[in-house]
């Protein structure tokens, strides 16, 4: 066990913090709030201790140096290693966490059950990190399923109601036969290489690929896929992500899935496969993404499951923009996918928390309740704006300064299959106004009974305001002044391609 | 970044209204009272410091603001006012002003007014920023603010129970339109490395196919803004529904974007070989637009919409002139810019006063106006003499000159199906005066006095546009000196 501790810093750290605060919530205190600041500061904690490792990691991609990297070759033992796409998504999930944790402060204050809910989303975050750091297909697979088992656990949390139950449980269906795929491509693939490390883009073993290699690759993608919502993998999605409680749906939206992806990219690239068959494989997958969730989120009447199928649709964006790069071999793209990815988690949170906050005063789930709640709600008719507005590509904000950077990016290498897929983006962009913008009007018109009593404004606590404001001030300042976003995300097309 | 007289006001004709539309949104119900002075103050300080950027002008100066935006993309943010900019810049403040000033007396005050004067600075702000804008991004920005805070006056303060739809269909139909303009841009961007548009100007080398697709793209998506027949189909509605000082923005002033679009883009960057296969299309939809235009506002009862349609048949003449491509025929298309929009403005002002007096708005419910409302029924005389192309009021000039940039061109016979389609204007026109003012009163026609701040700026309106009839001279001054702009500037 030896290499650079920092790797493996933020995992402990949430991991036992998951444990501290269940013991805190038994022994000291069971107050809701109490156990969301522990939380925050845990996540925050996280966070700084990224702050070395992301310096080390940056410098050794800049002067080729090995990436840092914890623990020993051998079969069995916890190996990790840091890269410049997993740090971004790590930081990104921590960012989300603490966003959320203090948040839950209020909105799980009517829950019972507060006390397992934190320790499940240090859990579901511990696995996500794992996820994206591991070194090799078996450590990639226990964290891989700790994340899920906490996601099934956090989407059914809200046990009363039948149908988080039921979106639970499809979800643990689904993703429990993704995991079986992934476990079985593992299988193929240590019986054909003899091991299960994973090694970085630049030094995986070159083509042609065995027989048993390539059956493996299939079942992984087909495995993480259905964890990354690829269409047609993603009926789960709009359930899960639908009935989860807000604050948890913000992190599934922003985030998981977006790690799963990642695993994907990392397990393909590292087995052997050659960056321009994965990125022919992407384009295709990200245009059905697009296309299938703007065009369901048209007819949704809930506005999560709308929110559910916009994340479809963006993952879609985010893959192509990834894809598109991986198959010309044009890093910016990729960086552009990478940067979407960023400014999506900030919108869809946002967006997911601005709904959980009508939810918990005004108890509006479907579209039609939102009718006017800008009169009772002001800040989060506000917040709710800024997000779908960022959603929707709605300069200045995050997601019209994303959609740019991956037009510009497409646009490169003046391929036919590069023109379709960009006139299919243009018209999901239309397409998804379509949806976006109705939502956004209905929180400003008057509602069709309106009687004076019930307009009256809701004070609102500060647990919920703080984080709302914070996240709708980063998809302004992303969409502002994106620069140093930019720079931030430019290490992973290089990494990715193997340079 | 010197600070400089210069730099001081462009940075007001901008921030005086973001500075406004900010406080007023906070304020919300407390600015009832004040709200419209406010906004008011703050568009004539934007246009004060418009007409502050003439002197430099003239002495051959470009006033510019430049500084880093996202160096990593190669992406500043520039802000320039040159000769192209600054007839449209002018056009774009003094309309923001006026359908300000309007608003005193059209709007009722109550607690959303705050919000109200606040997007109008805004949409306002989005026309002058997009104008001033010297990078793409920037451009684009501004393009965009404009659209949503015009969207949003629709739906919000809208004149009927269909505006929910309407101001989706807005939306989402020139949306169509920013987004082929957007791909244009990013192909630019791609084959230059920078978003700035004195770069582009300096000369940009795409494959023939790339320049003909980008050219194209540009043209359709700066139609759709300029409504031009067949992508006019947001323009009828929105102009229907929007309050009157909305749709006196919609009609005069942001219609022209899509014609300075169209002279930034594709015909300053491109050489006029380039831009020459474009010309036919652009004349025979110009042609089409302008017939179309004129035959729907004939079948039209309701006035807001015969006006409507009237500006899609405006708007083809202004293409036929880009079209035409010559001196005469742009320096017309631009004239045409300016005097349409006092001509529609003043038009719009005047269906506004019979509304908000009669409180009727169609045909068949209206009629013998002339004597009980002399004053409103000289100015809306006026307007339609000018629209219909009349000496000596103004629009006649800049149709004089976009005919005869038609017949310099080889296309006599289109150039003289426009000069006939012209006379449709005047059938509309007159259907439309005759209409409102005069025959016999229908019953229970009343008549409520007037506001002064709805007097005040038709009258304003109408005087220009005799003055401007007869006195063209300083305008055609500016205008001529844009050409050195475009198509490379050998004419």
């Amino acid at each position: 066990m030896s290499g650079d501790v920092w790797v493996v810093a933020p995992l402990v750290w949430l991991g036992a913090g998951a444990f501290i605060i269940y013991l805190v919530s038994r022994i000291i205190t069971e107050r809701n709030g109490w156990l969301a600041l522990c939380t925050t500061l845990i996540f925050t904690a996280a966070l700084i201790t990224l702050v070395p490792l992301a310096l080390s990691t940056r410098h050794a991609v800049q002067v080729s140096n090995p990436l840092p990297t914890w623990g020993s070759t051998e079969p069995g033992s916890v190996r990790m290693r840091s890269d410049p796409g997993a740090l971004v998504i790590v930081a990104t999930a921590l960012g989300l966490g603490i966003l959320t944790s203090i948040y839950s402060g209020r909105y799980l204050s009517r829950d019972p059950r507060h006390k397992l809910y934190y320790p499940l989303l240090l859990l579901m975050v511990t696995g996500l990190c794992g996820t994206v750091l591991a070194a090799d297909l078996f450590n990639l697979y226990l964290f891989c399923e700790l994340m899920s088992i906490a996601a099934y656990v956090l989407v059914a949390f809200r046990r009363r109601s039948d149908k988080a139950i039921e979106a639970g449980f499809k979800y643990l269906i689904m993703g429990s036969v993704g995991t079986l795929l992934f476990l079985t491509g593992v299988a193929f693939i240590y019986r054909a290489q003899g091991t299960i490390a994973l090694p970085v883009p630049s030094v995986a073993p070159a083509n042609p690929l065995k027989l048993w290699t390539r059956a493996g690759l299939a079942f992984i993608l087909v495995g993480l896929g259905v964890k990354s919502a690829l269409v047609p993998l993603h009926t789960w999605l709009p359930d899960a992500h639908g009935r989860a409680p807000s604050s948890v749906s913000a992190l599934l939206s922003g985030i998981i899935i977006q790690s799963a992806f990642y695993a994907l990219l990392k397990v393909s690239l590292g087995t052997g496969m050659s960056a321009r068959a994965l990125g022919g494989i992407l384009i295709p997958v990200s245009i059905a993404n697009m296309t299938l969730g703007n065009v369901m989120a048209l007819v949704q009447t809930d506005t999560k499951r709308l929110l559910g199928y916009s994340t479809v649709a963006q993952m879609g964006y985010i893959i192509f923009g990834i894809g598109v790069g991986l198959h010309y071999a044009i890093p910016e793209a990729i960086q552009a996918g990478f940067f979407l990815l960023v400014a999506h988690a900030a919108m869809k949170a946002l967006a997911f928390l601005s709904k959980g906050v009508h939810r918990f005063y005004l108890d509006a789930n479907s579209i039609d309740d939102l009718r006017g709640t800008a009169f009772q709600l002001p800040l989060i008719a506000v917040t709710f704006t800024v997000a779908l507005g960022g959603l929707a590509g709605v300069p200045p904000l995050a997601g019209f300064i994303s959609k740019w950077f991956i037009l510009g990016e497409v646009l490169q290498p003046g391929e036919p299959l590069a023109y379709v897929g960009l006139a299919i983006f243009l018209l999901n962009t239309l397409l998804a106004l379509g949806y976006y913008l109705p939502l956004v009007a209905r929180l400003f018109v008057l509602p069709h009974h309106h009687t004076g009593s019930t307009m009256e404004r809701v004070a609102i606590s500060a647990w919920m305001a703080v984080p709302l404001v914070m996240g709708a001030a980063l998809v302004i300042a992303i969409g502002l002044y994106p620069g140093p976003w930019w720079t931030w995300v430019d290490g992973v097309g290089p990494y990715l391609l193997g340079r | 970044m010197p600070i400089d007289t210069q730099t001081i006001g462009l940075v007001t004709i901008l921030a005086a209204p973001l500075a406004t539309a900010v406080v007023l949104f906070l304020l919300r119900g407390r600015s009832i009272r004040f709200a419209g002075w406010i906004a008011g103050v703050s568009a004539a300080l934007s246009l004060a410091a418009v007409l502050a950027m003439l002197p430099a002008l003239y002495q051959g100066e470009v006033p510019t603001l430049s500084m880093p935006w996202i160096p990593a993309a190669g992406i500043e943010l520039g802000l320039h006012v040159d000769w192209l900019t600054l007839p449209f810049l002018v056009t774009e403040a003094a309309v923001t002003l006026v359908a300000i000033a309007y608003s005193w007396g059209y709007h009722r005050g109550d607690e959303r007014s705050g919000a109200f004067y606040g997007l109008l600075l805004l949409f306002g702000l989005g026309m002058s920023g997009t104008t001033l804008a010297d990078d793409m991004v920037l451009f684009y920005v501004f393009w965009e603010l404009m659209l949503v805070a015009s969207s949003i006056l629709i739906l919000l303060w809208g004149e009927g129970e269909e505006r929910g739809p309407i101001a989706l269909k807005y939306f989402i139909f020139t949306h169509l339109g920013s987004l082929l303009v957007l791909v244009g841009l990013i192909a630019l961007y791609d084959a230059t490395g920078t978003d700035s548009f004195s770069a582009l100007r300096a000369g940009v080398s795409l494959s023939p196919g790339l320049t003909r697709m980008v050219i194209g793209l540009f043209l359709v998506g700066f139609s759709v803004k300029m409504a031009v027949f067949p992508v006019h189909l947001w323009l009828p509605d929105a102009h229907t529904v929007a309050p009157m000082p909305v749709t006196i923005m919609l009609a005069a002033a942001m219609l022209s974007m899509g014609t300075y679009g169209i002279l930034r883009f594709p015909l300053s960057i491109f050489s006029r070989a380039d831009v020459a296969s474009f010309a036919l299309p652009m004349m025979i939809a110009g042609v089409f637009s302008e017939v179309y235009g004129a035959l729907m506002a004939l079948a039209e009862r309701d006035i807001k919409r015969i006006i409507a349609y009237s500006s899609v048949s405006q708007m083809g003449y202004i293409l036929f002139g880009l079209g035409t491509l010559t001196a005469d025929g742009i320096t017309g298309a631009t004239l045409h810019v300016i005097y349409h929009a006092i001509v529609k403005a003043l038009l719009f002002m005047g269906a506004g006063w019979v509304i908000k007096s009669t409180g009727r708005r169609r045909i068949g419910e209206l009629g013998g106006l002339a004597k009980k409302m002399p004053w409103a029924a000289l100015c809306t005389g006026v307007g339609a003499l000018a629209i219909a192309g009349m000496p000596p009021f103004c629009i006649f000039d800049s149709e004089w000159m976009i005919f005869s940039g038609g017949f310099h061109t080889a296309h006599i016979g289109l150039s003289v199906i426009t000069l006939l389609g012209s006379l449709l204007t005047v059938v509309y026109a007159a259907q439309l005066i005759i209409g409102i003012f005069f025959g016999s009163p229908p019953e229970g026609l009343t008549v409520k006095k007037p506001h002064w701040a709805i007097v005040a700026p038709t009258a304003l309106l109408t005087a220009l546009a005799f003055i401007e009839g007869i006195f063209p001279a300083m305008l055609f001054d500016w205008v001529v000196r844009e050409l050195p702009l475009i198509l490379g500037g050998r004419w």
